[in-house]
C-alpha cells in the first residue's frame, strides 16, 4: 500500500506540474500559486503516531525498540514525565520544549546527557515537551513518534492531555502488556482514542516473559468484540528486538514480532496519511482544471464558428460581474452566521462542563476533610478540567468540519449558478454542460482539499499542560497547643468542626479559582482557534472567488481575441487548443 | 488476654439470651473461630496464587484470566469439603474435584445463587486464621481514592464479616488517580490502619523478571511507605512474589530434575533457552510445565542457583525460591499484626455486632462500652488507629516511636521496644523502664497537647505492662 501510495504521489506530482504549464501558458499566476502550494503539501510526507498506555507497560522501551535507540530512559519504577517527540534529523540533536512569556513554546537545544534526566523530571523544570531528532529510516520515511508520559494513568489529568493530542496524530499504538488482560479504563480510552483518531492499533509488549501472551491476546480481542472497537493487536518483545540488534540477528528480530508492526506503521499509517493527501492534492487540480478548462473549451468552441464569438463574450462578461459577487456572496453569510453560533456554542459547552465540575467538586468536598484528601482531589480536579478541555476542543473541531462543509457547500451552490440562466449559442452550452456535469460529481469536496491539509489550523494548539496548577493551600494546623489547654472535650469537638468546615470553605474558593482560570485559558484558546478558522474558511473561498472571476473574465478576452484572428492563424490556433483540450481532459479524467 | 475474650462471651451470651438475634449467635460463635482474614486487591493482583502461598498447597485455581468470581472460604478441617452457602441463606455441600491439586468445585446452579463458598481443607497454616479469597475488584471510573481516603474519616468500628485485610496493590504510580482503589471496600473487608496490610504483589515481575527483580520491588514497596496517603491506610508494604512462594512451598521432586537438567547444559544453550518463555516452553512439556508453575523469573533464579551450586537438591532449591518470594516476611508481619493481635480483633468484631443489635443506652451497651474504655487492648488499638490516620499531635519522632510501644509493629516486648528477638531480659526491662518515665513525663507536662497527654498515659500504661510480664 506504502509502495502503491508512493507511486500515486509520484502519478499526482507529475500532473499537477502539467496542470503548472499549462496555467503558466494561459498566464494564471494565481492558479500557479494554487498548485504550487498543493504540490508542496503532497511532499511533505509526514503523519505522527502517539504511543499511549498505562503506566509500566513498556511505551518507551516499545520506541527504543522500535527506532533502536536508547533515547527514553527506562527503568523499572522511574517514569516519563514529558512528551518526547522524535522525528527525522540529521545530525541527531535534541531540544526542551519551554514556555514563553507570549504562550508559544521555544525550542532549546540540549545535550543528549541532559535528556533523560528532563524526560524524567520535566515539568518541575517547566519543560513541556522534549524533542529529539534522529537518523532512521523509518522517520526518514515521514513517521514522527511521541512517547507519552505515563504519569498518572489513562484516567488522570494527562491522560486526557494525551487523548487531546491524539485529534492531531494519524495513529496511536496503544501499549498494554502481557501479564494481564485489557482493564475496564483502558478499553474506554481505546474508544475515546478511536474517536479522535483515524487508526489505532494494540501493542501487546513484553511477550518474551509471559507465556501465557497468546491467551492475553485472544482474550483481548474478545474484550475488542464486545466493545465493538476494530482494533488489531500486534504482540512484541522489545528485549528481543533490542537482543537481534546487538547480534545482528535477522531471525530473532523476526521472533521479536517488530517486523510486523513497522509494516503496520508504513503501509497503514504513512500509506493512510499518503492517500488522504493525494486525494487533496486532486481535489486541487479538479479546481484549476476547471478553471483552465473553460477558457480552452469556449476559445475552441468560437474557432470552429467564429460568428457565435459576441454572443459567448457576452456571456462571459455578464459570468465574470457575477463571479464578482461570489467574493462577497451569501457563503460569507453563512460563515459569518456559522462562525458566531460556533462561538457562542463551545463557550457554552465549556461553561456548562466547568459548572458541573464545580458542582461534583463541591460535593466530594462536603463529603470529606480536605487536609485528609487536598491531594486527591487537586489530581482528580485536574482530571476533570482536562477531560472538559478535551472534550469541548473535541467539539470545536467536529463542529468547524461541519462549518467548513456548510460554507463550501453553498459556495458550490453559487458557484454553479454562475452561468446557469445565461443565454449562449446552443454548440457552446452544450460543451460547457458537459463539462458542468462533470464537475459536479466532485461536488463540494473539491473546495475542501485546501482545507482538508490544513487540518492543523484549527486543531493547532496543543494543550499538554494547559490545564494549570493548583495553589497548594496552608491548610490550618490541627488543634494544637493552646486549644488543647483552654478547651474542654465537648469544645474541642465543636472546635474541630468548625477547622474542618473552615478548610472546606478555602478548598472551594480554591476550585472555583481554579476553574476559573481553566476556563479563562481554554475559552481563549477556542476563541483563537475559532478566529484563524474563520480567516482561513474566508480568505480561501475568496480567493476561488477571485479566481472564477478572473478565468471568465480571460475567457471573454480570449474569445474576443480569436474571433478577430484571421482565418489561417485562427486555425493554428485551434489545432493548439486541441492538443490543450487533449491534456486538460487526461487531467480531469 | 483471654481475660478480653472472656468478658465479650459473657456479654454475648447475656445479649442471646435476652434477644435472640441470628447475628448475635453468629458473632458468638465467631469468637471461638479462628481470625478472618481476607485477601482484598483489584482483579488479577494475584490473590488465589499469595493465598495459595500462604497456605502452601495449591489450593485455588489460577489462570491467566479472570478467575475467582465467587468468594471463597478457606478454613481448617479435618478432611477436604466444600459448603455452598446461598443467598437465600441455606447451605449444601458441593461435589468436587482436584485438577494439580487446585479445587474444581461443580456449583450446579448459576453463581449468583452462591453466597460464597467454604473450603475445608486440613492444614496446620490455617488453624490460626481462616483466609478469604476474594473475586478482584473491578476497577471504577472515578472519585475512588477520594471516597478511600473519606472512609478513614469514619471511626472504622464498623461490622463487617472479617477481622483484618491483606490489600494486594500491583505496581502504580503514586499520582495515579486509581493509586488507593485497591483499598475500595466492596462491603465484606473494611481494613483500617490497625487490621490491614500492604502486599506488592507479582513483584517478580517488576523491571522485566531480571535476576534484580526483587530488589526493584522493595525500592517500590519502600516509596509507597513514604507515601502518607498510604500510611494512612495500612502500616506496611511488603513485596511479595506470589508464585515463587507457592512454587516453593510446593516443589516437586521431578522439577528440581527438569530444572537440574537444563542447568547442566552448556552456557550458550541455557541463556537462549532462558531469552523467552516462548522458547522456554517450546522445549518441552515437562519445562512448560515448570515454567508456568515458576514463572520466567523464577525458572532464571532456580537455574542460576543451581549452576551457582547455592542449591543442591530439590528442598534447598524450594527453601531458596521461598526466601526469595518474601512470603517469610509477609508470614512474620502477618504474625505480629494479626496473630498475635487477633483477640483483640475478634473481641473488635464481635463488639461491632452488638453495636448493630442492641438498642443504644441499655444496660448491654454500656457494658460494651465498659469493656471497650477497660481493656488496655483496646485503648492500644484505638490509639493507633487514631496515631496512623494522623490524628493525633506530636513530633514525628514522637509518633514513631508511640507507634511501636503501642505494639504497632507486634506486641512482643522486644517488637514495642524496638529490641532484636534474642534481646535479654534485663536490656528489655531497661528500655521499658526508660521509655515509662519518657512518656510518663509527656503525659504531666503542661504544655504538651490534651489528646497527646491522654496517649502518652496509655503509651505509659503499655510500658508498665512490658514491665510486669
Amino acid at each position: 500500500m506504502k509502495v502503491r501510495a508512493g507511486r500515486l504521489t509520484t502519478g499526482v506530482l507529475a500532473e499537477l506540474a502539467d496542470a503548472r504549464a499549462l496555467a503558466e501558458a494561459a498566464q494564471r499566476a494565481d492558479l500557479v500559486q494554487r498548485l504550487d502550494q498543493a504540490a508542496g503539501r503532497l511532499r511533505s510526507d509526514d503523519a505522527t503516531v502517539a504511543v499511549v498506555g498505562e503506566f509500566k507497560q513498556g511505551k518507551s522501551t516499545l520506541v527504543n525498540a522500535l527506532l533502536r535507540t536508547d533515547i527514553c530512559p527506562v527503568d523499572s519504577d522511574i517514569v516519563t514525565a514529558v512528551p518526547t517527540i522524535l522525528r527525522h534529523g540529521r545530525p541527531p540533536a535534541a531540544f526542551l520544549q519551554v514556555p514563553q512569556d507570549d504562550g508559544g513554546l521555544a525550542s532549546v537545544p540540549v545535550g543528549f546527557e541532559e535528556l533523560p534526566r528532563h524526560i524524567a523530571e520535566g515539568d518541575k523544570n517547566g519543560v513541556r515537551a522534549v524533542e529529539v531528532r534522529l537518523d532512521r529510516r523509518l522517520l526518514a520515511a515521514g513517521l514522527s513518534i511521541i512517547d507519552t508520559p505515563g504519569v498518572g494513568g489513562l484516567d488522570s489529568a494527562q491522560g486526557n492531555l494525551t487523548l487531546g493530542a491524539l485529534g492531531l496524530a494519524g495513529a496511536a499504538l496503544f501499549v498494554t502488556d502481557s501479564a494481564q488482560e485489557l482493564t475496564a479504563p483502558e478499553v474506554e480510552f481505546l474508544r475515546r482514542a478511536l474517536e479522535r483518531c483515524p487508526r489505532a492499533f494494540c501493542v501487546l509488549t513484553k511477550t518474551d516473559l509471559y507465556g501465557e501472551w497468546r491467551r492475553i491476546v485472544e482474550i483481548n480481542e474478545g474484550h475488542f468484540q464486545r466493545a465493538g472497537l476494530d482494533v488489531p493487536i500486534v504482540a512484541v518483545s522489545s528485549f528481543l528486538r533490542m537482543r537481534a540488534q546487538a547480534r545482528d540477528d535477522t531471525a530473532l528480530n523476526e521472533e521479536s514480532g517488530f517486523p510486523r508492526l513497522v509494516e503496520l506503521l508504513r503501509r497503514d499509517v504513512l500509506g493512510a496519511a499518503a492517500e488522504n493527501k493525494i486525494v487533496a492534492a486532486r481535489a486541487e487540480l479538479q479546481f484549476v482544471v476547471a478553471q483552465l478548462r473553460e477558457r480552452v473549451e469556449a476559445e475552441h468552441a468560437v474557432a470552429a464558428e467564429p460568428a457565435a464569438a459576441p454572443e459567448v463574450v457576452r456571456r462571459y462578461a455578464e459570468k465574470s460581474r457575477r463571479s464578482a459577487w461570489l467574493a462577497g456572496g451569501s457563503w460569507q453569510t453563512v460563515l459569518g452566521d456559522g462562525v458566531q453560533d460556533l462561538s457562542a456554542d463551545i463557550e457554552h459547552d465549556l461553561r456548562e462542563r466547568l459548572r458541573i465540575m464545580v458542582r461534583k467538586g463541591e460535593d466530594l468536598l462536603a463529603e470529606s476533610d480536605p487536609r485528609e484528601t487536598w491531594r486527591d482531589f487537586q489530581a482528580w480536579a485536574q482530571r476533570e478540567a482536562a477531560a472538559a478541555a478535551v472534550d469541548n476542543l473535541m467539539l470545536l473541531v467536529t463542529r468547524t468540519e461541519q462549518l467548513a462543509h456548510d460554507v463550501a457547500e453553498r459556495f458550490g451552490i453559487e458557484y454553479d449558478s454562475l452561468d446557469v440562466d445565461l443565454p449562449a449559442p446552443e454548440l457552446a452550452l452544450r460543451k460547457v454542460d458537459e463539462l458542468d456535469v462533470s464537475f459536479q460529481k466532485s461536488g463540494m469536496q473539491q473546495f475542501l482539499g485546501a482545507f482538508t491539509a490544513a487540518r492543523v489550523t484549527y486543531g493547532g494548539f496543543y494543550m499538554l499542560g494547559a490545564v494549570g496548577a493548583f495553589f497548594s493551600l496552608a491548610f490550618a494546623a490541627p488543634l494544637g497547643l493552646l486549644a488543647g489547654m483552654t478547651l474542654g472535650r465537648r469544645m474541642i469537638k465543636s472546635e474541630r468542626e468548625r477547622q474542618v468546615q473552615q478548610r472546606r470553605l478555602q478548598a472551594k474558593q480554591e476550585l472555583r479559582r481554579y476553574v476559573d482560570d481553566v476556563g479563562f485559558h481554554v475559552g481563549r484558546d477556542c476563541r483563537e482557534a475559532i478566529r484563524r478558522t474563520q480567516r482561513f474558511l474566508r480568505d480561501e473561498f475568496a480567493a476561488r472567488a477571485q479566481a472564477a472571476e478572473r478565468s471568465a473574465a480571460a475567457t471573454a478576452a480570449a474569445v474576443r481575441e480569436i474571433a478577430d484572428l484571421p482565418p489561417d492563424e485562427r486555425k493554428e490556433r485551434a489545432d493548439a487548443l486541441a492538443e490543450q483540450r487533449r491534456r486538460l481532459n487526461r487531467l480531469a479524467a | 488476654m483471654s481475660f478480653l475474650l472472656d468478658q465479650v462471651r459473657t456479654l454475648l451470651d447475656r445479649a442471646i439470651s435476652e434477644m435472640s438475634d441470628q447475628r448475635l449467635v453468629d458473632a458468638r460463635r465467631r469468637v471461638d473461630e479462628p481470625l478472618r482474614v481476607a485477601i482484598a486487591g483489584k482483579v488479577k493482583a494475584g490473590k488465589s496464587t499469595l493465598l495459595n502461598a500462604l497456605v502452601g498447597e495449591e489450593l485455588a485455581p489460577t489462570d491467566a484470566g479472570e478467575c475467582t468470581r465467587i468468594v471463597t472460604w478457606y478454613a481448617d478441617g479435618r478432611t477436604y469439603a466444600v459448603t455452598a452457602y446461598l443467598t437465600d441463606g441455606s447451605a449444601e455441600p458441593r461435589p468436587f474435584t482436584r485438577r494439580d491439586g487446585a479445587i474444581q468445585i461443580s456449583l450446579g446452579r448459576p453463581a449468583e445463587q452462591v453466597e460464597h463458598l467454604e473450603v475445608r481443607v486440613p492444614s496446620s497454616r490455617l488453624r490460626q486464621h481462616t483466609l478469604i479469597d476474594t473475586p478482584g475488584i473491578a476497577s471504577l471510573s472515578t472519585d475512588v481514592s477520594l471516597r478511600t481516603m473519606a472512609f478513614l474519616e469514619a471511626e472504622g468500628e464498623r461490622a463487617a464479616q472479617t477481622d483484618a485485610v491483606i490489600y494486594l496493590l500491583r505496581h502504580m504510580h503514586g499520582s495515579d488517580v486509581r493509586f488507593l482503589e485497591s483499598f475500595h471496600g466492596d462491603g465484606l473487608s473494611s481494613g483500617t490502619p490497625v487490621n490491614a496490610v500492604g502486599v506488592l504483589s507479582r513483584a517478580d515481575e517488576i523491571g522485566g523478571c531480571r535476576l534484580d527483580a526483587m530488589a526493584s520491588a522493595g525500592r517500590v514497596a519502600a516509596r509507597y511507605a513514604t507515601d502518607e496517603r498510604l500510611r494512612k491506610l495500612c502500616p506496611v508494604v511488603v513485596p511479595v512474589a506470589g508464585l515463587l512462594g507457592a512454587a516453593g512451598a510446593t516443589l516437586r521432586e521431578e522439577e528440581y530434575r527438569t530444572l537440574a537438567a537444563i542447568a547442566a547444559e552448556p552456557m550458550e544453550h541455557v541463556v537462549d533457552l532462558l531469552l523467552t518463555a516462548d522458547r522456554f516452553a517450546a522445549s518441552g512439556t515437562h519445562r512448560a510445565a515448570v515454567l508456568k508453575r515458576l514463572g520466567l523469573f523464577g525458572v532464571r533464579l532456580s537455574i542460576r542457583l543451581i549452576r551457582e551450586k547455592t542449591v543442591t537438591d530439590s528442598a534447598a532449591l524450594a527453601k531458596a525460591l521461598t526466601e526469595h518470594s518474601g512470603i517469610d516476611r509477609l508470614r512474620e508481619v502477618f504474625t505480629a499484626q494479626f496473630v498475635g493481635r487477633s483477640e483483640v480483633l475478634k473481641a473488635r468484631s464481635a463488639l461491632a455486632v452488638l453495636d448493630e443489635c442492641i438498642p443504644p443506652g441499655s444496660a448491654l451497651a454500656g457494658e460494651a462500652e465498659r469493656i471497650r474504655a477497660s481493656a488496655h487492648e483496646f485503648v492500644e488499638l484505638r490509639l493507633l488507629h487514631q496515631l496512623r490516620s494522623g490524628r493525633l499531635p506530636g513530633t514525628d519522632e514522637q509518633l514513631a516511636e508511640m507507634d511501636l510501644l503501642l505494639g504497632g509493629a507486634g506486641g512482643a516486648a522486644h517488637h514495642r521496644l524496638g529490641l532484636p528477638a534474642d534481646a535479654a531480659r534485663g536490656r528489655i526491662a531497661a528500655g521499658a523502664q526508660e521509655a515509662l518515665i519518657r512518656w510518663q513525663n509527656i503525659a504531666e507536662h503542661p504544655f504538651s497537647p490534651r489528646e497527646l497527654k491522654t496517649a502518652a498515659r496509655a503509651v505509659a500504661r503499655s510500658c508498665e505492662g512490658i514491665l510486669v510480664s
